[in-house]
């Protein structure tokens, strides 16, 4: 691989180059390390555009893998370079490059770490809802990439909805700029948003131009207690069809309260068996207004408590702990997969019994804390050990969570991407034709298969 | 003695990878390579050192050096992993406590073991200096340190409300000594009796950093035998680091289960930072009038006591005419980590310089920190600005600066 080294080193200076192993274990894979792996043979970490485009056409005509990655925070594995070649680590691509308040849209390096940009945009009074719960780490880029979003997706939906534009590199080494930074756009094929999703396998996006709004001036928090998680789940419904819609709107399982207690103070309630937690924002009338109506729909469904977090520091501990329950996760079983199912939101209560029922067949703790306001339900797979036993009923698990989702009408993924970890379920959820389709655009931006080989398909590449 | 890396097994499998600790690792924000995140670091320590699936190179060597210690990752981490036990484990496990050339070890024992060998840290220094040699930073030792000035009993003006002994560090008792004077003139002036015991030696933490748990471990006991012999309400140290090794990494290192380990529990119970423990009591003295704006750089080593880095700030802002002009994030590492900066020059500069960008802003003209590796590597990068410790600026406004403390005959 020294031709390799030298070759990426003329393109980029040796500043910007990694090939020791050391340096490549480091890039081995994302959160989901425990299901695949892959050692890169160089990592980049681009300044710029015409660096990124340098590399990829370098790459494209010599038949190198290429892998971009943002934080190598996903939950997917779409990051892992499972056929090694060269990761094209974008997070030294990171400035913000213009937040523009007469047209409500900001433009920003695809490096950009998405709490960074949270905060730039709230200190001018605005507001950028997408939150995966990864944000203090995770990039605007992968965010783009992956379609990702988080608990305000339920009222503001994910990221593809505040995307625009972006300048992308195309394997060839051709640079786009795909839309623009209007707010209605009208002109062919919407590229953008097959950029978005993409998960790196069309090309290397470095910039996105991103729809923005005025912060909401005024939030609340609220934990309702449950006596059971079917309750919980039919509260979410009725919240919806009610149409008083809350910001964020999560299901949360009594065993998730108690892992999330170590960082929420005063500590929450232990007696439900379920919790939602909620916020709810907009002028301060409407706060006051949906909070009451929210607390009267829970109340008449027979809350056991529904408890309004006045303290604003307080507040902030439930939702910091809430953001860090994947990693809390680990801290009350060996192994944790989370999945990423969503369903539509008055099929939550149905989806909710059915894998209760089924996880009590299988004998296997599934969680079901997740994003269920907007029917992300994050069913996950808690393991007592670590045993050949225990991961052959976590995949039949799975499949049947899965087949599940899908028999309602849901997806496999709602905020995650496919990557590696869903891919072996993408055909049931788009069946042979639609993949086949997909096999064909990607056949025209990437001929040579170089780009993020062996992701969203089984065996990935070209057709 | 602990810090084994077999012992971290369990909890090294609580990594969920979820990379979070990106946030908040100063080495990674500068280099921003993933390599040098939290994450990274520990998974390599456990490929090499505990399953031994990949080789020990020197460039592993390098990726486990380039830790500050700062702690931010652990303060990080949801799952709670305690990160740079795991980093001093792994050094532990590398070096066995024989990292540096016999020369530097020497000097590094001789240095910390005997404070009467501070002649030999003065005149490496003013070679180091002769030579251009001396990095940015470094503090300079003075020929009247503190140890040899001050020790007995320094009592309460008026009514006495406790009485405190003071672990003097190295870093006060050779360099910043008009910081161990202020101690004494601002405790003594609230009505607190100070005993200055003869015979400290360092504290333990610059081993410990090198993964030398054995010679910490002997440096810590020595000081622990005289402190937990004193009948005193606490311990104070005016060095968040040295207050960091007594109240939390003493534990780590005795033998669980026996006598010595209840001696090191006893002390570690009292263990206050000086600040803290004033500001705890509160101040029974009103300060004068000082007219000036002040910022407050939190030191790393905080987490050992709740309201440490709180204490500076209530009492500053008891003086009169001090103003507080908080930087955006007080909490940031300065890049100094003990003696870091001076093997990381560029990587410590490039994490100063942000610091440096954030009490710029603040248009504050003073800086105030408890931790004296923060302080001089800030002096060093802000010349502009004064650095002091919180004591430092009381004893200022106490008008008692200069003033030189007398013990009891």
């Amino acid at each position: 691989m020294k031709g390799l080294e030298n070759d990426l080193a003329e393109l980029v200076g040796h500043g910007s180059l990694k090939t020791e192993p050391e340096d490549m274990f480091a890039y081995q894979s994302d959160a989901t390390h425990y299901f695949a792996k892959g050692m890169p043979d160089a990592v980049v970490l681009p300044t710029s555009t015409e660096e990124v485009a340098a590399v990829v056409s370098y790459a494209n005509k010599n038949q190198v893998p290429v892998t971009p990655r943002g934080a190598g925070s996903g939950l997917s594995g779409g990051c892992t370079p499972v056929k090694g070649g060269i990761v094209l680590d974008m997070k030294r691509m990171n400035k913000i490059l213009e937040i523009n308040r007469g047209n409500m849209t900001a433009s920003v390096d695809a490096g950009v770490v998405l709490a960074n940009f949270h905060k730039a945009v709230e200190s001018q009074g605005l507001f950028y809802p997408p939150d995966p719960q990864s944000m203090t780490v995770c990039t605007i880029g992968g965010n783009v990439a992956t379609r990702a979003g988080g608990p305000r997706g339920v009222k503001y939906g994910t990221t593809p909805h505040y995307v625009l534009g972006v300048e992308a590199v195309l394997p060839d080494g051709y640079i786009i700029q795909a839309g623009g930074k209007c707010v209605k756009q009208s002109v062919g094929y919407d590229l953008t948003h097959l950029f978005a999703g993409s998960e790196g396998t069309l090309g290397v996006i470095t910039k996105a131009n991103l729809r923005i709004m005025p912060l909401p001036p005024c939030h609340r928090t609220a934990l309702v207690t449950c006596k059971s998680i079917e309750q919980a789940a039919e509260m979410v419904s009725e919240i919806i069809a009610a149409g008083t819609v809350p910001a964020m709107l999560e299901l949360l399982m009594g065993m998730s309260v108690h892992v999330m207690n170590s960082m929420i103070s005063p500590p929450a309630p232990i007696d439900g068996e379920a919790y939602l937690l909620m916020d709810i924002d907009g002028s301060e009338s409407q706060v006051a207004e949906d909070s009451e109506t929210l607390q009267t729909i829970c109340r008449d469904m027979g809350a056991m408590e529904v408890r309004v977090i006045e303290d604003e520091k307080e507040a902030k501990t439930y939702w910091k702990a809430r953001s860090s329950l994947y990693p809390l996760a680990l801290t009350m079983a060996k192994k944790v997969v989370a999945e990423d199912v969503t369903v539509p939101r008055d099929k939550v209560p149905v989806f909710v019994r059915e894998v209760q029922a089924m996880a009590g067949r299988l004998g296997l703790l599934v969680g079901l804390s997740g994003h269920a306001g907007d029917g992300n339900m994050h069913p996950t797979i808690l393991y007592g050990e670590v045993n050949e036993e225990q991961e052959k009923l976590a995949r039949q698990a799975i499949s049947q969570i899965v087949r599940i989702g899908l028999a309602l009408g849901g997806t496999i993924s709602g905020e995650h991407g496919i990557g590696l970890h869903k891919s072996e379920y993408l055909e049931w959820d788009l069946g042979g034709a639609q993949i086949e389709l997909m096999k064909r655009v990607k056949n025209a931006f990437d001929p040579n298969g170089i780009m993020n080989p062996g992701k969203l398909w089984l065996q990935g590449g070209a057709s | 003695m602990s810090f084994e890396l077999n012992d971290f097994e369990e909890m090294m499998a609580k990594c969920s990878y979820c990379a979070f600790c990106q946030a908040t690792c100063p080495v990674f924000l500068q280099d921003l390579l993933e390599t040098h995140m939290p994450r990274a670091r520990m998974s390599l320590a456990k490929a090499c050192l505990v399953e031994n699936t990949i080789p020990r190179t020197k460039h592993l060597e390098e990726i486990l050096d380039r830790c500050l210690l700062c702690g931010n990752c652990e303060r990080t981490c949801p799952a709670g992993i305690k990160v740079n036990d795991i980093v001093v484990a792994a050094r532990k496990s590398m070096y066995k406590g024989k990292r540096k050339t016999f020369l530097e070890r020497n000097f590094l024992n001789s240095f910390m073991q005997k404070r009467g060998m501070d002649w030999l840290h003065r005149t490496a220094f003013a070679v180091a200096k002769k030579i251009g040699r001396v990095p940015d930073g470094i503090l300079n030792p003075r020929a009247q340190t503190f140890s040899k000035q001050f020790t007995g009993v320094f009592p309460a003006k008026g009514e006495k409300r406790a009485t405190v002994a003071y672990f003097v560090g190295c870093a006060t008792n050779s360099s910043y000594v008009e910081t161990g004077k202020a101690l004494l003139n601002v405790f003594t002036k609230n009505g607190i009796e100070v005993i200055v015991p003869e015979g400290l030696l360092c504290c333990g933490m610059p081993a410990i950093v090198e993964g030398d748990t054995e010679t910490a471990y002997n440096m810590f006991m020595h000081n622990v035998r005289i402190f937990h012999k004193m009948e005193v309400d606490a311990v104070v140290t005016d060095c968040t680091t040295c207050g960091l090794m007594f109240k939390e990494n003493g534990a780590k290192l005795a033998p669980a289960g026996t006598p010595l380990l209840e001696k090191v529990q006893g002390v570690a119970a009292k263990m206050w930072e000086a600040t803290d423990y004033l500001n705890h009591l509160g101040l029974v003295d009103p300060p004068n009038q000082l007219d000036t704006k002040f910022t407050y750089h939190v030191p790393c080593h905080r987490a050992w006591s709740p309201t440490l880095a709180e204490a500076p700030r209530d009492v500053a802002r008891q003086v009169p005419g001090a103003e507080l002009c908080e930087m955006a994030e007080p909490e940031s590492c300065c890049g100094a980590g003990g003696t870091f900066f001076v093997q990381h020059e560029e990587l410590s500069g490039g994490i100063r310089g942000k610091k440096k960008a954030m009490i710029e802003d603040t248009g504050a003209n003073t800086i105030l920190t408890q931790c004296p590796a923060c302080r001089g590597y800030l002096a060093a990068g802000c010349e502009e600005k004064v650095v002091m410790h919180p004591l430092d600026f009381l004893a200022q406004a106490y008008g008692v600066l200069d003033k030189t403390p007398q013990p009891k005959k």
